[in-house]
């Protein structure tokens, strides 16, 4: 009786057996321009000769799973001969949702995995809780921590108390690595060279070249400077896929700051981009959108809880998702707080090894778990009772 | 010739001619701009184009190992059923949920409120922070030279 742990995420789907390792894979399908007959799906992408311009299918939108038909075939490849050739009848499932999911998606994924793929038992969990369960196991003696999601879609921002999620205290930001990849890509069609197909190239470039700045308005001048003093400006190499397979940052030693390059290939020439794109997590409010930044909501949302619990809250910050991979993202994160947050409290924000996989761990500790018969619903129980015990087991 | 195109220059900054968008179309303006970042794709879908393929062969060699007829036949008939079910978008979605008449918290209440902070501006053409306003379409500028290209590129085009 094996578990399969699958973190069902808008962008990366991070799936693998409970006594196994994770696989970190694109929960989407790809078409490609030179390519005209084959739909990618998954991690065929590492077939493609040609990544540019190409065009992504996602099942998620806003966040929801939305298109079932792109996400059954990503689960066929994934469930089947080719990766982790699943045994239906023997496999237990955690899945996991986007907070607050409608009814009408939770009924669909009840009918998708019980009745089309027919797994022996389910579990369908939040991200953040896993987390949650994860870092409990690791502090034992915390009662209270808050979990920070940031995602491709939006951020979340999620108390828990004893395991159990506060739904007083859940605060979602709309904004998440997509915005700040789209909004790359504009500035950049905008101010340089017109890259707005190419969501795969800047994606790489936002990865590779952004980053937190500790002090904003500093940064910025810096970035006006010219010539050598200017540390904030890099140069990038965009891929031409046939002698640059994968785009690159320049050495600062290879750098010409006067005067073009010899060489062929095309350069991006980023300043204040760099850390201005990430500066959106913590001001949604400098492209318009109206809504508080990530260290803002964590303060708010540790306000609506009982008195009692605060210090705990403060003391116990996890940071997770994709988003907190920029360098300097902890530190940026924990100096706001620290100034907005009441002076006699500790605040200690942690940022795991891998935040990608940390809800992926986290069910998988959960699988071992002893409870976790008790937690699953199984087959029988869902062709007898239908929806209504999902409801009630699953806290959604 | 020449005459056409200083008069072209001059009239965009000709404060009679000049022609000043409301607040209402500003704000439409920003709600298309920020509706055209959450787009999955610029570009239309390659395969757009393409005529239907016929449809494939079942595939003998799957994992119906399980399956007895009915099954089989029931994952068939589930799949249509799907399309035509589930083509659903994310508003209709939500307008279903139908979140007014819930009580207790939901995904309407869960967005983060507007910032204490204030909105911090950066000039629409080179990203430093700025300190003026385009007259016309209120778009943020640093300096003149910026001024310059904003009229030049961008400023009234696609209007709502």
């Amino acid at each position: 009786m094996s578990t399969l742990v699958l973190d069902n995420g808008a962008c990366f789907a991070k799936i693998g057996y409970s006594h196994e390792k994770v696989s970190v894979i694109p929960n989407c399908q790809f078409r490609s321009k030179t390519s005209r007959l084959k739909t990618f799906t998954a991690n065929q992408l590492d077939e493609i000769k040609d990544p540019s311009g190409l065009f992504f299918i996602l099942p998620f939108q806003k966040g929801y799973l939305v298109n079932w038909d792109v996400q059954r075939k990503v689960w066929d490849h994934l469930f089947g001969k080719d990766m982790f050739k699943v045994d239906f009848a023997d496999t237990n499932i955690v899945i996991t949702e986007p907070y607050f999911n409608f009814s009408s998606i939770q009924d669909t994924m009840n009918e998708i995995l019980f009745e089309e793929y027919q797994f022996q038992s389910a579990l369908r969990i939040n991200a953040g809780s896993l987390s949650a369960h994860r870092y409990f196991h690791e502090n034992n003696s915390e009662l209270c921590c808050i979990v920070v999601d940031s995602g491709f879609s939006f951020t979340h921002i999620v108390p828990y108390c004893r395991g159990r999620k506060m739904k007083e205290g859940i605060c979602r930001i709309n904004v998440g690595g997509k915005l700040l990849s789209n909004h790359l890509k504009e500035i950049i069609s905008y101010r340089q060279l017109h890259v707005m197909d190419e969501t795969y190239v800047i994606n790489q470039v936002k990865e590779d070249v952004c980053y937190v700045s500790q002090n904003f308005y500093k940064d910025m001048e810096i970035a006006q400077l010219k010539g050598e003093d200017n540390t904030v400006m890099r140069d990038y190499v965009l891929p031409d896929f046939s002698s640059i397979k994968k785009g690159f940052c320049k050495p600062r030693e290879e750098m010409n700051f006067t005067g073009k390059y010899k060489t062929g290939e095309q350069i991006l020439r980023l300043t204040n981009e760099r850390f201005a794109v990430p500066e959106m997590l913590f001001h949604p409010s400098d492209i318009g959108i109206q809504e508080m930044g990530i260290p803002e909501a964590l303060v708010n949302s540790i306000n609506n809880m009982p008195e009692e619990m605060q210090p705990h809250f403060y003391k116990n910050i996890v940071l997770t998702g994709g988003n907190t991979l920029f360098p300097g993202f902890r530190d940026r994160v924990y100096k706001e707080v620290r100034a907005l947050a009441p002076v006699e409290y500790q605040v200690s924000v942690v940022l795991p090894q891998n935040p990608i996989c940390y809800p992926w761990e986290g069910g998988k500790l959960l699988a071992e778990n002893p409870d976790f018969e008790e937690m699953v619903v199984t087959r029988e129980d869902y062709e007898e009772n239908g929806h209504y015990v999902c409801e009630e087991k699953f806290d959604i | 010739m020449a005459e056409k195109k200083t008069t072209g220059n001059l009239r965009s900054q000709d404060p009679n001619q000049r022609r000043v968008l409301d607040s209402m179309t500003r704000h439409r303006r920003l709600t298309r701009q920020l509706e055209a970042l959450e787009k999955d794709n610029f570009q239309d879908d390659p395969h757009a184009s393409l005529p239907q393929l016929v449809k494939r062969l079942p595939q003998f060699d799957e994992s119906n190992e399980s399956g007895n007829e009915s099954s089989k036949r029931r994952k068939k008939t589930r799949g249509d059923h799907f399309k035509q079910r589930f083509r659903k978008n994310f508003q209709a979605l939500l307008e279903e949920e139908d979140l007014s008449v819930s009580e207790g918290p939901n995904y309407l209440i869960a967005c983060a409120e507007p910032s204490k902070f204030p909105q911090r501006h950066f000039c629409a053409v080179c990203g430093f922070p700025s300190n003026y306003t385009c007259v016309s379409c209120g778009a943020r500028y640093c300096c003149v030279r910026c001024l310059g290209t904003h009229h030049e590129t961008r400023c009234l085009k696609w209007t709502v």
